[in-house]
Formats: structure tokens, C-alpha cells, sequence
């Protein structure tokens, strides 16, 4: 059984490696092209230049997201998991406390989307609460929580539990604060659990757990994320009290839609993303290298490799956050804008669901959370399942979105908490290992992608429907897009549990 | 070859394949006469300079456990083979070590005897080291520089007599891998002392190193040097 190799063939197996790490995503990013160039030729023609920086954004993303894929895989996921594992191994319970608030808040404080989040709050309460305070506020909660969520494992609380007292406290926050903050306060839950910070807790979380013996191992890999994500939503609504405000004073400024040029937008945003993936990186470079010289001390090979991962994961962030700004996001608006000028209602809410449906296939983290699953449950559960899952969850989130655009008498919180409270009784009821997935994908699913591309659709559509608040109707968009995967993949484990028990 | 066709001669088929394709796999050999099978998760290494350079030298792979009577092992690899070209490079290996007892494997009674045709080849062996997390990336450079190709590296936990420890109520147990390298039986020897020698596994808490017969492989590849 022996063959020599030619050339050719050497050739032929580095082309097999780099195809197949980008066929999947090509096959993800894929969908979303397609449906916004159908509805571009049909019904909403949004003109050459924003179709043609379309394209050439998916190109952008296509790319980006192959090599910050590979990135998180052999760089931002194995720091996580060594944390995660050295911190347990030397069992010392307030050295994980300590270094699960100094991780959550130095990994979260740098996060773009937090940034912006705390900029739009800024300006909404006329600076009442200054983006400065909103940003060290909402990483203190992310850092708290992340060592609340680290201590459960360790001290084996029951996950479903623990969210339920999370939850109770964020609902009796939500009765005393003023309505016009709860979008706020649920987006900032799942705008901040970003691309950088999501691969980052579930592999932190992984590494914890990974060091136990037993069916806790499998079942404690998830759950940080949603833990993690409540802490911004609890520091969101407490600042509102304490601030005394009854309502908005401020409001945002919709930038129009700027039509002329292409190349033009790639090279405009090309820096500004380097410089913020740069500073969303920085935090997590310095706290990796503390730990190399205190705990981990690798070998000279291993750093170069964690390394070429953190240079993978950089290039590959910029490319897509380039290609979604420059490419997808006025794409999205003109879509939405186009579509609600039509004035037939249902297809805002159908075109709503289609691209939730697809949207979500190209949402960074989604991948990251789909890995870990294999890893942890060795394939038991299948990738497609929970794609879909995530997927349908997504798309009824965005379509129930522009429900609310459109009908105005319906309010956020109708949806969200009847939501939140059929998502934690769920959890009583859901497999373990389940509840933990399905509330880590929340965070999951509001990642970069809904953030430009959904948000500036729901924000497209506000403004083409007369008596909508353009950007006060967009925010919550993000809180349903993080919220409907929780039920969604509940149900999905109970369904799994039961065909699993027929089985045998 | 005297083949006893009283007793069931028990051999282990392990393949190990690009991840998503272990289903498949199992599949496949079930038509072919396999009752059943174990599919885990590892990581492949391969010694290519540029693929090291850039850093995508690994990649995960799903590894397929089968046991069966030694009547079928031709059959399986070449349907296999066939099946799923492993002929062709890349395309994941599979191999098959003679195993002393089998408990809880039903022997389907709808299989043929197939001829074993062909040399018995015990051209190759199979080597398991078994060292702390994160170390399995020494053993690899260790065999790779003695004449490895490549290895598989699987996470696992596991611990000695005493290192068993409580943490409040977490169970602490060591986090481990297992690298396993199948070799040609001249380079072995070359292969299992520079392990040896660089992991220092014989001395106490440093590891466990253990290897097996290869009866029979497929999808292997030498080197073009």
C-alpha cells in the first residue's frame, strides 16, 4: 500500500485543506446573497452601486469569516479553554472568582458593539449617562457575572436555577424601570456578548469544566455565555433607576443613505474595523500573556501557534466587519425601506422571516458555538439540527420585529416577557445540556451580522412607515433576536430527549 | 493462511477520517458486515513544513471503533477503500490489530465467509502514548523526527491511582490526550525510544506508552523524500 505523490498531488491536498475549510462557509454565507440579489431583481431594485458593494461584501465576508474561523480555532479558543482549565486546577475558589471578573470585564470592555451600544444610550439620555459610565458599568455586570457563572459549576448549582433568580431580578428591574429603557437594556444583553467575547466564554466555560470526571463534564460546557449575558441587561436597567430618569430626552440622528461609490466604502471602513478589532483584541493579547507567565507556561511552538491563531483571528474580524459594514449594512436599509414603500404588509413580515432565516447562517459565533457542541457531545448532536433550529428561532424573531414596527399598539415587552418567562420554564423541563446550549445561543445568535445587517433592515422599514420611530422602533430588534433561540432550542432538546427515549 | 473457522477471530477496525464522515463510515461497514461501531473526536497532524508554517497543520478528524471477526477485515477495506477512495491521499485511513477477547459482539449470522486472499502483511504497528494535556504536540515532533509521518491526537481524561481530587462538589479529574502514530515495524523501535526519550515516560507520573500489531491498513501513504 504505498503510492509516490506527485506535484500535482501535493498541490491538489493544500487546495483539498483550504476548500474545505471554506466550503461551509461558503455554503452559509451563500443563502443571504441570494435572496437579497432575487429581491433586488424583483420587487425592490435598491440600485447598481449598493447591489454591486453587496457582492462584493459577501466576498469580504466569505473570506473573513474562513480565516477568523480558522483563527478562533487554534488561537481565541484554546487561551479560553487553558484559563478556564489551569484556573480549576489549582483549586483555589477565589482565584476563579477573581479571574472570572478580571476576564469578563477586560475581554467585554473593548467590545465594538458595546461601544456603540453605550454611544446610543449617550445620546438618547442627552448624557445623562455618559458613554464612558455605560461601557465600565456594563463590563463590571459582564465581569461579575462571568465569576457567578464560574462559582455555579464549581459549587454545582443547577443552571436552570441560577437563571431563574437572574431572570426574577431583571423582571422586577423591568416593573420599576422606565419603558422606553427596556429595549435598551435587552439589546445591551445581547449586543455585547459579541464575536470576540462569545468564542471567548464558551471556551473559558469549557476549559472549567472539561477538568471534571463524569456526565457533568458534557452537561457544564454551556451556559456562561447566557449567564454572562444577563449581567449587562441587570447593569442597563439599575443604571436607569438610579438615574432617576422617567424618560428619552435625546434622540438619534438617522443617516441617510449614502448611494454613490463602491470601492470608495471598503477603503473608508477598512481602518476604522483594523483600529476597533485592534482594540476589541488588545485586553485579550495582555491577560493571555499574564497567564502564559503565571499559569501557563507553553512551549516556544504552542505560543507561535496560539499566535498565528490571534493573527488569523484579526485579519479574518476585519475582512468580515469591513464586508458588513460597507457591503450589507445600506443594503439592508434600502431592502427594508423599499420593501415597507411597497405597502403590503405581510411581505415586510414574510422577507422579515426569509432573511432571519438565512442571516443567521452567517453569524460568526453561530460556528463557534456549533464546534464546541460537536467537541463536547463527540457528534452526538448534529450541526444541522441546531442550525436550523437557530435559524427558524431567528426568523421568527426578525418577522415578529417588523410585526411591531407595523402595528405600533403592540410594545416590546409584550413579546419579551411572556418570552423570557416561557424560556425559563422551559428550562425546568429541557434535557441539562439543552438548557445550557439554548441560553449560551442567544448571545450566539445577536452577533455582528443582525446588528448591521437586521438592525439597519427593521430600521429601513421604520422609516418608510409613517407614525414608527425610526431607531427607538429598531432597538429591541436585537433583544428578539436573542431571546427566540432560547425557546427554540429548548424545544429542540425536549423533542431530542424524547426520541432518544423511544429508542431505547 | 489457516484460518480456524470454529472460533470467531476477534480483530478491531479503527478509521480515522475527516470529521462528519464517521457516520458515513459506520454505515458503510455495516452493509459490508460490521454489528456496530464507537465514533469519537480527535485531531490529525500531518508533517508538512508549509502547513506548520502557517499553522493549519491539524485537523479534526472523527475516528471510527469497530470490532469484528478477522473474515471480514479484507472485505471492509476494500469496500471502504473503494467506497470512500482512500487511495487517494487524504482521504483518512483505516486499520485493523488482532484483539483477544470480544464480549457484547454479536456475530451476524447473514454474513458470508469471504476468502482472506492475499499476504497477511504485519508490515506496520500501532503506538498509544498517553501523557498530560497539551503535551501531545512534543510527542508528535518527537516521532515526526524519527521517521512519523503524522499522528492522531485525542482528548481524554483520566488519572492515576492518586491523583483523584475533590474541588467543593466538582470532580476533578487530570485532563489527558492520546496520540496515536502507526508506524512500519522497522522505524518503530526509532519512534518509541525518541518518545521515550523526550517525554521521559519512564519515569513515574509522566505517562503511559503502549503498542499493538497492525494486521492490516489501508489509505496509509510513504513518504516522497
Amino acid at each position: 500500500m504505498s503510492m509516490q505523490k506527485t506535484t500535482k498531488e501535493r498541490w491538489r491536498y493544500y487546495l483539498n485543506i483550504l476548500t474545505q475549510k471554506m466550503k461551509e462557509v461558503i455554503f452559509s454565507i451563500l443563502p443571504i446573497t441570494v435572496i437579497v440579489l432575487l429581491l433586488n431583481f424583483t420587487i425592490t431594485p435598491i440600485g447598481t452601486n449598493l447591489i454591486l458593494r453587496f457582492v462584493i461584501g459577501a466576498v469580504f465576508i466569505t473570506l473573513g469569516l474562513s480565516i477568523f474561523l480558522l483563527g478562533v480555532d487554534i488561537g481565541v479558543q484554546p487561551i479560553g479553554s487553558l484559563m478556564g482549565s489551569s484556573l480549576t486546577r489549582r483549586k483555589n475558589i477565589w482565584l476563579i472568582l477573581i479571574f472570572g471578573f478580571i476576564l469578563g470585564f477586560f475581554i467585554n470592555v473593548a467590545e465594538p458593539d458595546l461601544l456603540v451600544l453605550a454611544g446610543q444610550v449617550d445620546k438618547v439620555t442627552s448624557g445623562v449617562l455618559s458613554q464612558t459610565n455605560v461601557v465600565v458599568v456594563v463590563s463590571v455586570g459582564i465581569g461579575l457575572l462571568v465569576a457567578v457563572g464560574l462559582a455555579r459549576i464549581v459549587f454545582k448549582i443547577p443552571l436552570h436555577k441560577l437563571l431563574t433568580l437572574l431572570y426574577g431580578i431583571i423582571f422586577i428591574l423591568v416593573i420599576f424601570a422606565p419603558e422606553e429603557f427596556i429595549g435598551i437594556a435587552f439589546d445591551s444583553g445581547g449586543a455585547t456578548t459579541g464575536s470576540m467575547t462569545v468564542p471567548f466564554i464558551l471556551a473559558l466555560g469549557l476549559g472549567v469544566s472539561s477538568t471534571q470526571a463524569g456526565k457533568d463534564s458534557e452537561e457544564d460546557s454551556f451556559g456562561l455565555v447566557g449567564v454572562a449575558s444577563t449581567g449587562p441587561m441587570i447593569a442597563v436597567l439599575s443604571m436607569s433607576l438610579l438615574s432617576g430618569m422617567k424618560s428619552l430626552t435625546g434622540s438619534l440622528p438617522y443617516e441617510a443613505i449614502d448611494t454613490t461609490g463602491v470601492l470608495v466604502h471598503f477603503l473608508k471602513e477598512l481602518p476604522v474595523m483594523a483600529y476597533d478589532v485592534v482594540m476589541a483584541m488588545l485586553p485579550l493579547v495582555v491577560l493571555f500573556l499574564i497567564f502564559q507567565v503565571l499559569f501557563f507556561k507553553l512551549s516556544k511552538k504552542q505560543l507561535a501557534r496560539i499566535f498565528k491563531g490571534l493573527i488569523y483571528t484579526f485579519i479574518g474580524f476585519v475582512l468580515f466587519l469591513t464586508g458588513v459594514n460597507a457591503g450589507f449594512m445600506e443594503a439592508g436599509s434600502a431592502i427594508g425601506h423599499a420593501l415597507a414603500s411597497l405597502g403590503k404588509e405581510w411581505i415586510v413580515v414574510l422577507v422579515g422571516f426569509v432573511l432571519g432565516f438565512t442571516v443567521i447562517l452567517a453569524e460568526p459565533a453561530v460556528y463557534v458555538l456549533n464546534e464546541q457542541i460537536q467537541e463536547v457531545t463527540s457528534g452526538h448532536i448534529k450541526k444541522k439540527a441546531i442550525l436550523y433550529t437557530l435559524a427558524i428561532g431567528v426568523a421568527v424573531a426578525v418577522s415578529l420585529s417588523m410585526i411591531r414596527i407595523l402595528v405600533p399598539s403592540i410594545r416590546l415587552w409584550h413579546l419579551l416577557i411572556p418570552g423570557y418567562l416561557i424560556a425559563i420554564i422551559l428550562s425546568y423541563f429541557t434535557p441539562k445540556l439543552f438548557v445550557g446550549i439554548a441560553f449560551d445561543s442567544g448571545g450566539v445568535a445577536s452577533g455582528p451580522m443582525t446588528a448591521t445587517f437586521i438592525l439597519a433592515f427593521a430600521q429601513g422599514v421604520a422609516d418608510a412607515i409613517e407614525g414608527a420611530d425610526v431607531l427607538m422602533d429598531a432597538f429591541g430588534v436585537i433583544s428578539m433576536v436573542a431571546l427566540t433561540p432560547l425557546i427554540a432550542i429548548q424545544i429542540l432538546g425536549i423533542i431530542y430527549e424524547r426520541k432518544s427515549a423511544k429508542r431505547s | 493462511m489457516g484460518i480456524e473457522k470454529v472460533d470467531i477471530v476477534p480483530v478491531l477496525h479503527v478509521a480515522v477520517v475527516d470529521i462528519g464522515m464517521g457516520s458515513r463510515i459506520l454505515n458503510e461497514s455495516k452493509k459490508i458486515g460490521i454489528s456496530g461501531g464507537t465514533i469519537f473526536l480527535g485531531r490529525g497532524t500531518v508533517k508538512k513544513p508549509i502547513l506548520e508554517l502557517l499553522g493549519i497543520n491539524e485537523s479534526k478528524k472523527e475516528i471510527v471503533l469497530m470490532i469484528s471477526d478477522k473474515k471480514i477485515e479484507e472485505r471492509l477495506h476494500e469496500g471502504l477503500t473503494e467506497k470512500f477512495h482512500l487511495d487517494k491521499p487524504n482521504k483518512g485511513i483505516i486499520f485493523s490489530s488482532p484483539v483477544n477477547r470480544i464480549i457484547g459482539i454479536r456475530t451476524r449470522e447473514d454474513v458470508q465467509d469471504s476468502i482472506v486472499g492475499g499476504k497477511e502483511s504485519m508490515e506496520h504497528e500501532v503506538i498509544f502514548t498517553i501523557v498530560e494535556r497539551g503535551l501531545g504536540e512534543d510527542v508528535v515532533d518527537a516521532a515526526t523526527s524519527a521517521g512519523a509521518r503524522g499522528a492522531t491526537i485525542i482528548n481524554a481524561r483520566g488519572s492515576g491511582a492518586h491523583e483523584h481530587e475533590m474541588f467543593f462538589a466538582m470532580n476533578i479529574e487530570p485532563e489527558k490526550e492520546i496520540v496515536m502514530i502507526i508506524i512500519e515495524k522497522e522505524k518503530s523501535d526509532n519512534v518509541i525510544n525518541a518518545i521515550k526519550e523526550t517525554m521521559h515516560i519512564d519515569e513515574p507520573g509522566k505517562g503511559v506508552m503502549f503498542v499493538m500489531d497492525v494486521s492490516k491498513t489501508s489509505g496509509l501513504f510513504k513518504d516522497d523524500k
